[in-house]
């Protein structure tokens, strides 16, 4: 076999196994915002900036704070955890991964009640905003993107 | 010393002379056979002569003309053998060209094969709202909506109707 046979073949070998080895180590950002009109706004947490033009432009708001979040990384696809803030609480069930993404469950939870639940596919590629209860002036999200 | 044989073929030739002529002519046992036979191979020696000579050519051009095609026959069949040879096994540039038309051809089809595909692949990457459901006796008049924000693309999950609480529920 000749060397340029050779080098082509480990090439895409290494590149197999490099993105193979990629794909086990993602993180999902999930977070619990409070989104609300004021005079003098924050600036956005960075997790949101990829998708602050969407969030202000859709929801009308021009502050976004975060009073929870949680950065789980996913190895089985089949982890759960928690975003708290002190009232509410976000649970996250992954229940497998699929080429697109994930599949999760998600419990959005006022202390102990229930108020939302929602089964969904988060793409790697797509962020999923959800819009929570309406909290004093401003409004609940919550957000969970792909990093 | 000559001997019998050398000294018949000069006499025959007529190379003989002098006393080695006379010599030689006493020590033949019959003159006249021997006379006789000498001239019968001078007579085969002229028509030998004049039958072996190169005739000339009444149609030189033609046989020159022959010639010249069968030259360049000759020289062109060791070409002709190399391009057989050649034409037997594939050529590193031959296998190139054929390999990037393939891989032109693959490149191709892909494209078009994914340009059809992408309307449908688009959706499947992004987010996807499976189902959603509050408590009805905590928020009866709850309503979900489904929008897709294609610039980021962002997926919304857009509630109505769920139970409004205090500011004090925005702390961290």
């Amino acid at each position: 076999m000749g060397r340029f046979p050779a080098f082509l073949i480990s090439f895409i070998a290494l590149t197999i196994g490099a993105t193979s080895a990629l794909r086990g180590a993602e993180t999902v950002w999930s977070g619990l915002v409070i989104a609300e009109n004021v005079a003098q706004p924050q600036p956005i947490p960075p997790e949101l900036t990829r998708i602050e033009g969407s969030l202000k432009k859709f929801f009308g708001y021009n502050q976004f704070e975060v009073i929870g979040q949680s950065q789980k990384t996913l190895k089985t696809g089949q982890e759960d955890w928690l975003a708290t803030s002190k009232f509410f609480g976000l649970h996250v069930d992954a229940r497998g991964e699929t080429e697109a993404g994930y599949v999760l469950n998600l419990k959005l939870y006022k202390e102990k009640e229930l108020l939302l639940e929602t089964d969904t596919k988060l793409s790697k590629r797509s962020p999923l905003v959800i819009k929570g209860p309406q909290v004093g002036g401003g409004q609940l999200l919550l957000v969970l993107v792909v990093q | 010393m000559k001997t019998f044989e050398e000294k018949w073929t000069a006499w025959v030739d007529g190379q003989l002379s002098g006393r080695e002529l006379s010599e030689f002519e006493a020590s033949l046992p019959d003159k006249a056979a021997a006379e006789g036979e000498r001239a019968g191979a001078l007579k085969l020696g002229e028509l030998l002569k004049r039958e072996l000579s190169a005739r000339t050519l009444t149609n030189e051009e033609f046989f020159s003309h022959q010639l010249r095609e069968s030259v360049a026959r000759l020289r062109e069949t060791p070409a002709g053998q190399a391009r057989e040879t050649r034409s037997i096994w594939w050529t590193i540039p031959r296998l190139l060209w054929t390999g990037g038309a393939s891989l032109a051809v693959f490149l191709v089809f892909t494209v078009l094969v994914m340009r059809e595909k992408n309307p449908a692949e688009e959706s499947q990457y992004l987010t996807q709202i499976l189902n959603a459901r509050v408590d009805p006796v905590v928020s009866p008049n709850a309503t979900f909506s489904i929008f897709k924000v294609k610039q980021d693309r962002v997926t919304v999950l857009w509630t109505e109707g769920l139970q409004s609480l205090p500011a004090d529920y925005a702390a961290k």
